[in-house]
């Protein structure tokens, strides 16, 4: 097969391809496009995960290996690139109807950056990859340019990545000085065995800091909370699950077999990734306490994820390597679905105030207990997949004895509850104001978050297909292999 | 040959004993009239439980589920039930108590479809954690109850209903994270070789290569503080009172008789055999806090006005007496345990029954209120009669047959907690009895004699509460219905 057919170059063809057909269509029948863009996301899943089961191609010289990380995030990306323009095809333009295709289109580029991200085996591809999925990213947030909110997300983004990139080149370019080389490969080889040099260790962490803002780790964090809210809710999922993800990649890479994979930066960023972990969980835990508004509860919930994540990376063995990936994927099950609902909840109401759920459970059952089995699994909650996912990281910590990280994990996990019982008990304890007039949620939703509740039961009750995925991506690259040799 | 077949078939009425609530949750989801069909399968359930009642008097226990295979899997969970002679009768406990919480549980209750799928799914919470032999089961089963049981206080509870369903979930949330750390530590104090989730593989390894002293400390005070708080054993308890008093009738009875027995029977199942040696360390510490429940709650259930409150205090109380079964060390104080396990479940039951009824049919349980309801309820009156006779330890019912077991069982080695414990059945005499006074020879209140206030009526409204009474007169008269397949057990339990 030619490896001219993989995702990235079909992504951006399909996004070139979103673009021109919105130029040639008559101006009548340009509402077919979101029809378009939906099932051409859907086909490329389809072709990405047929992809991703073949066996491993070449790498791209060595800037891009297609292993086992790489072949199961693709598909995770572009899973998220399709309930992303599922929530673009419902998001209202207004007077901006004009520059639709550009919404629907972009989101294809960022997606290529990501997946490029997932293979990248070069810091200088890293770079190139980031900033693909960035410039998409600072056009879409400020997309709504009539509201205020939108376009202050998007200067905040723009200023927020601006920093974060210009950490990560600082550190390339440090990292450049002190191993002579970008490839991660070259660089495990070039140093392994030797006591680490100031140098590398300034450029592990000018690399973690930039990593960390996207990631939305604490103290890097503040940008998230108002980005998530002003930017359109499909932009958040994105920001929120998609650009997440692919930090923890990128870390998981460089830290698990890449570049940084030597006992002398183990030594001096293990403390450091845990007492970030630590940070982040337990901001991110109390900061969502007091949120009302679902976007904002959401992202202060996925700064605490992530803290929970980088909690399991911290212990950097091959067991927290595979949590977060699992992780990552629970994380996906069981926002994506809830963050579909915010989008029909602001459709309906104008805003994600958590009130608008009230009394949910009565007018719509099959849609608040979809619903409520993803806050659940969000919480960790057995039996459902969260749990599984965040037992696993509690015995990672407990296996590597990190217990300061394990006593955090568990009181966060108390505290959590307190605020993802908030939307359940607004479905199921509160009274619809009276004032408020009575919509349906549209007949997809329910299904969509009928079938997520139920995946998440399934996995959490049986979660081998996961475990499989993450055996999967542990796998080392060919590549990699032969070039040891 | 034959008989072996008909036994394996027969396995297969443990996973029912799950699925008939299950199917029962979906038929009321789908539209089926919620109290029939909640009644229907808890009664259905009592098939499935016959028959695997049978097995285990026979063979001693029974066992669904795959063989016990690869254990270095990454994820090594098995879908494994089983049931021996000390979950027989908790899992009899769970099926009675169930049945009789749906009999009392209305059919006209606001949102019934909901109530009675949160009943269930508490029902079910408790039966799967009695019958699973997984640890990873034991423990999700449990939790199953945890959101219900915040629904059922939050939406149809009374009183500060609001800060009782946080308070209660968020302590239950704490206590089952510190039982699952414990958990994670007697799962990964094995070898890696060796490393299982049964309970039952784990307990023979353990057995057989015991843990350091203090590796057992460390794990024995985390199970003790985890399964304690859901046993809401002092200073862990403030969740309980209120949690119940708020409660509508039958989450109260299916929380303090079935849940609350959970903790009990993890500690008796995992900490006392897996890590003997660390909870004879730290049986000084169970000693204070029990004695705090018997003493402290049992004060704080003298100055109770409300029959709800004083319900909630002393069922937390009694968990104190349960302890000292315990840390006994005999199997004469094991047995005690398991009995009063059954009948602190049957009584505390019975007694949240009535205070449901009383509350419904007169719109209040403040006791001074209630004064001269024996003369306008006098069947109402007799149940709750039996509930406090038989919460304050009169012989011829299951609480005195265990109270008395367990006095003897620790009576050579902790003495003055036995002492102590004796004062708590006079503290629990004195509330009790104060509490019947006022309501039944009580000056007659405006209340009784200016409202309508009906009795029971028919077979219909007394059977739940004949059904419960029955079962405590059973179990008092004739404790070996519950010691006789489960001594075998417990003295392997205690065997070094």
């Amino acid at each position: 097969m030619s490896p001219w057919l993989c995702p990235e170059v079909l992504l951006v063809l399909a996004g070139v391809g979103l673009i021109l057909t919105d130029a040639l269509l008559p101006p009548g029948k340009r509402t077919v496009l979101p029809g378009i863009a939906l099932v051409t996301s859907c086909v490329l899943l389809a072709g990405t995960i047929w992809q991703s089961g073949q066996p491993m191609p070449s790498s791209w010289g060595n800037l891009f290996v297609t292993d086992g990380l790489s072949s199961v995030f693709k598909p995770f990306f572009v899973l998220c690139l399709v309930g992303v323009t599922l929530i673009s095809v419902r998001t209202p333009m207004g007077r901006e109807e004009t520059v639709r295709s550009e919404f629907l289109a972009l989101p294809f580029f960022s997606t290529a950056g990501l997946c490029l991200l997932a293979s990248a085996h070069d810091f200088l591809a890293i770079f190139v990859a980031l900033e693909l999925v960035a410039i998409s990213l600072y056009l879409l947030v400020a997309f709504q340019r009539t509201q205020v909110k939108s376009l202050e997300a998007g200067m905040k983004l723009l200023v927020m990545g601006g920093l974060s990139t210009g950490f990560l080149v600082m550190g390339i370019a440090w990292l450049y000085a002190a191993a002579g080389t970008t490839e991660f490969t070259r660089i495990l080889l070039e140093q392994a065995g030797r006591p680490a040099s100031v140098a590398l260790l300034l450029a592990v962490g000018l690399i973690v800091t930039g990593l960390a803002f996207k990631i939305a780790a604490v103290p890097f964090h503040a940008w998230a909370p108002d980005v998530y809210e002003g930017s359109p809710t499909s932009i958040t999922a994105f920001l929120a699950v998609a650009s997440k993800a692919a930090g923890f990649v990128l870390l998981v890479r460089i830290f698990g077999f890449g570049a940084f994979a030597l006992d002398s930066v183990a030594l001096v960023f293990r403390p450091i990734l845990l007492t970030l972990g630590i940070a982040t969980v337990t901001l991110g835990t109390l900061a969502a306490l007091p949120q009302r508004n679902l976007k904002r509860l959401l992202a202060y919930s996925g700064i605490a994820h992530a803290g929970i994540m980088l909690l399991a990376l911290g212990t950097l063995g091959e067991a927290g390597m595979g949590t977060v990936v699992g992780y990552l994927w629970a994380y996906l099950l069981a926002s994506f679905p809830v963050l579909i609902t915010i989008q029909e909840v602001e459709r309906i109401y104008g805003s994600a105030d958590v009130r608008h759920l009230d009394g949910l459970a009565q007018k719509d059952p099959g849609t608040a207990l979809g619903l409520t089995l993803c806050f659940l699994s969000m919480a960790g909650l057995p039996p459902l997949l969260g749990f599984s996912a965040k037992l696993s990281v509690l015995s990672t910590l407990w296996n590597a004895g990190e217990i300061p990280g394990l006593v955090v994990g568990v009181i966060m996990a108390v505290v959590g509850l307190g605020f993802y019982l908030v939307p359940i008990r607004a479905m199921y304890w509160e009274r619809e104001a009276d004032s408020v007039p009575i919509c349906r949620f549209p007949r997809f939703l329910v299904w969509i978050l009928l079938v997520a509740g139920l995946l998440q039961l399934l996995l959490g009750l049986q979660p081998r297909p996961l475990i499989r995925l993450v055996e999967r991506s542990l796998a080392p690259s060919v590549s990699a292999i032969i070039q040891d040799k | 040959m034959e008989a072996r077949g008909i036994a394996m078939t027969l396995t297969w009425a443990l996973p029912l004993l799950l699925l008939l609530p299950t199917l029962g949750v979906v038929a009321i989801a789908l539209g089926s009239d919620p109290r029939r069909t909640a009644l229907g399968v808890s009664l259905l359930n009592f098939i499935p439980a016959f028959l695997v009642s049978g097995v285990v008097l026979r063979q001693g226990e029974i066992l669904f589920g795959p063989e016990v295979s690869s254990l270095r899997e990454v994820f090594p969970v098995q879908f494994r039930l089983g049931c021996d002679g000390l979950s027989l009768p908790l899992l009899w406990l769970t099926l009675v108590v169930t049945l009789a919480a749906m009999g009392v549980a209305r059919a006209q209750v606001k949102r019934s479809k909901e109530y009675f799928i949160c009943l269930l799914l508490v029902g079910l919470g408790g039966l799967g954690a009695f019958l699973s032999v997984d640890l990873f089961y034991f423990f999700s089963f449990h939790e199953v109850a945890l959101i219900p049981s915040f629904l059922l206080i939050g939406i149809w509870g009374q009183g500060d209903r609001t800060g009782a369903s946080w308070r209660m979930t968020i302590y239950l949330m704490l206590g089952s994270l510190l039982l699952l750390l414990g958990l994670l530590g007697l799962v990964f104090a094995v070898p890696e070789i060796s490393r299982t989730l049964d309970w039952r593989v784990l307990t023979e390894t353990l057995k057989a290569q015991p843990l350091g002293v203090k590796h057992q400390t460390i794990l024995a005070a985390l199970l003790l503080v985890g399964f304690g708080t859901l046993v809401s054993l002092v200073p862990f308890h403030s969740w309980a009172p209120g949690g119940y008093a708020s409660a509508p009738a039958p989450a109260a009875m299916l929380h303090a008789g079935v849940l609350k027995k959970f903790g009990l029977y993890g500690l008796l199942r995992l900490a006392l055999t897996m890590t003997p040696l660390g909870w004879k360390e730290i049986s000084w510490v169970v000693g204070l806090m029990l004695a705090g429940n018997i003493l402290y709650l049992g004060l704080a259930s003298l100055a109770q006005r409300d029959f709800r409150w004083l319900l909630g205090f002393s069922s937390a109380m009694h968990m104190g007496t349960l302890f000292l079964g315990l840390i006994g060390g005999t199997v004469l104080g094991l047995g005690g345990a398991l009995v009063l396990m059954v009948g602190h479940g049957l009584s505390a039951a019975l007694g949240f029954a009535v205070a449901g009824e009383i509350g419904h049919r007169t719109g209040t349980t403040w006791m001074q209120d209630l004064g001269g309801l024996a003369k306008k309820a006098p069947k109402l009156w007799f149940y709750l009669m039996i509930a406090g006779m038989a919460s304050i330890g009169l012989p011829g019912m299951a609480n005195f047959a265990g109270e008395i077991m367990i006095f003897f069982g620790a009576w050579s080695t902790h003495p003055i907690l036995v002492g102590i414990a004796a004062w708590g059945v006079v503290l629990s005499s004195v509330a009790m009895l104060r509490a019947i006074r006022s309501i039944s020879s009580g000056p007659v209140s405006v209340a009784m004699t200016t409202q309508q206030t009906s009795d029971l009526q028919g077979t219909r409204e007394v059977w739940p509460f004949a059904f419960l009474t029955v079962l405590l007169f059973a179990v008092g008269f004739i404790p070996n219905l519950i010691l006789g397949p489960a001594r075998p057990i417990l003295e392997r339990l205690i065997q070094p």
